[in-house]
């Protein structure tokens, strides 16, 4: 059977297994999201505690995944709850990385400005800060996509969702029959999940970033 | 100055002092002083003199170790800080425009977040736009960067006064512009303030600029000391000691001709007009002897007459200036 047969025969489950693929990550980014830029938010003043963020997610990155996902089957068992758990540590670096970046660029004028004309603290995070570093983050989370969408492959190791069960289970059994066409396709699969991911952060740069900061 | 009747309200700061944690003397030291309602009082200093932080604690951007401000006979000290930054304007060297948002929704801040209805905000807009004399219709739905640095400037004024703020704290707004809009802002500002009659502290280290603007100077030393609170006229007829003079320079007399203006002398109406240079009763004495200097004569035409060298000269006697003016001290 050659590859494009394979695929065809398979279509449901390679598209299932695709689906969860995108929807574990899709789910930790967002986790990540909102837990990088809160901490951003809270240390990007303060160089020691933003030193510290940085430092500490970087840690996170250097833990082998297969190590990780193992390690966390005692306290989460098997399946969606260590991938979840992984995949938002391996994607915090570059979004807390990046907001801290991106709202210690924010020229201090324009705070100075919100402040003095009454916006409260929290205001001006909300509708200016964050706002104009927006770009900057967003790059960061695309990065962490692109990071994690190759590592939930590997929660297959953990009995996790996504395409990653079609290729081990392919590199398992190489040699057999279409064990070789399981592992490829899983394969190509991510690489298109990844294409796909990207063109979607294209589209939501080209519309969330305010009409004043474009070139 | 009638207090009744101006836009503006009274300002007193007493005893303000604000003490950095760590360092042996105050940034401000013991501050006291009364900034009368509706006029423009214009803090000039050097660098360093804590002219700027004595601002920013009127509107407690920068919150003050000790002492007490009145605006309006309110303590504000007791104020929620927002709530009292939301009835003074500000503007600052840098601007601050939020290039993220249009001009027009820059301007519409503080009335937004004062609650006004969205008509009344919108016709405010246009207000403002046109009182600083940018077309709303050409300029309300561009973005800040796509300005230059003097209409930046002039959202940044129409932003400051969208709620008609008795008070406006400005810091050098107008430092950061080449010297021709500067001029051409400062004039478009005081046009302004004379409609307006706003409360204004205006800072900056240009003393050729508090002398154009102010209806008062507070010349500060280091420590936010004032070395000396008057009129412009009265500084320059009477510094109170050798360090305001130092600001002064040496052309003191030229500086107080520039503060009169020909129409304010009266000229002699039967002197003989032919043949002689003009000026405008608008221009200053200053450049009424400029004509007379370069046309080597000692006498101008001007609207009421002519005006002599004798007649500048008598308006130059620092006597002139010493009647009492309210107020001062």
């Amino acid at each position: 059977m050659t590859l494009s047969e394979y695929v065809s025969s398979r279509w449901d489950e390679l598209t299932q297994a695709a689906g969860q693929h995108a929807l574990v990550v899709a789910l930790s980014i967002l986790m990540a999201t909102l837990i990088g830029v809160g901490v951003g938010v809270l240390t990007y003043r303060r160089p020691r505690l933003a030193g510290l963020a940085t430092a500490a997610t970087a840690g996170f990155l250097t833990i082998p995944s297969f190590a990780l996902l193992g390690l966390l089957i005692p306290f989460l068992g098997l399946g969606w709850g260590p991938t979840l758990v992984a995949l938002v540590m391996y994607s915090l670096l570059p979004i807390v990385r990046n907001t801290i970046v991106g709202l210690r660029a924010v020229d201090p004028a324009v705070v100075e400005a919100g402040r003095g004309m009454g916006m409260s603290a929290a205001r001006v995070m909300a509708r200016v800060q964050l706002p104009l570093a927006w770009p900057v983050i967003l790059a960061g989370i695309r990065v962490s996509t692109q990071m994690i969408i190759g590592i939930a492959a590997i929660a297959a190791y953990v009995a996790g969702p996504g395409l990653g069960n079609q290729i081990f289970d392919g590199l398992a059994r190489l040699g057999s029959v279409n064990a070789l066409n399981a592992a490829l396709a899983g394969t190509l699969g991510v690489v298109v999940l990844a294409l796909a991911f990207d063109l979607f952060y294209l589209v939501v740069r080209l519309l969330t970033t305010p009409r004043g900061l474009r070139a | 100055m009638p207090d009744d009747i101006s836009d503006g309200v009274r300002i007193e700061l007493d005893g303000l002092t604000k003490r950095y944690p760590g360092q042996e003397v105050p940034a401000v030291d013991n501050v006291t002083m009364a900034i009368p309602a509706g006029e423009l009082v214009v803090f000039v200093g050097p660098s360093g003199c804590g002219k700027t932080t004595t601002m920013k604690m009127i509107n407690r951007l920068i919150e003050p170790t000790s002492g007490s401000i009145r605006i309006g006979g309110e303590d504000v000290l007791g104020m929620p800080p927002d709530q009292l930054r939301r009835r003074i304007g500000y503007v600052i060297q840098q601007i601050g425009l939020f290039p993220h948002l249009t001009v027009a929704q820059n301007v519409a801040l503080v009335p937004k977040l004062l609650g006004w209805p969205k008509a009344k905000v919108t016709a405010r807009v246009d207000e403002l736009l046109n009182l600083v004399g940018l077309d709303p219709a050409q300029f309300a739905g561009r973005h800040p960067r796509r300005l230059s640095g003097g209409q930046q400037q002039r959202v940044g004024v129409a932003r400051a006064l969208a709620a008609d703020p008795p008070v406006m704290l400005m810091d050098e707004p107008f430092g950061a512009t080449d010297p021709i809009t500067r001029e051409r802002l400062q004039n478009e500002f005081l046009r302004l303030q004379r409609e307006l009659r706003k409360t204004i502290i205006f800072v900056t280290h240009d003393f050729e600029e508090a002398l154009r603007l102010g209806d008062r100077i507070a010349v500060f030393r280091e420590r936010s000391r004032i070395a000396q609170y008057d009129t412009p006229a009265r500084i320059l007829a009477d510094p109170a000691d050798d360090y305001v003079a130092s600001f002064i320079g040496g052309d003191s007399t030229l500086k107080r001709l520039a503060l009169i203006s020909v129409g304010d002398l009266a000229a002699d109406p039967a002197a003989e007009v032919d043949g002689l240079p003009r000026v405008s009763a608008t221009a200053t004495l200053r450049e009424a002897l400029d004509v007379m200097v370069s046309h080597s004569t000692q006498q101008v035409a001007c609207d009421g007459g002519v005006l002599t060298y004798a007649a500048i000269c008598a308006a130059a006697e620092p006597a002139r200036e010493r009647e009492e003016v309210p107020g001062a001290r």
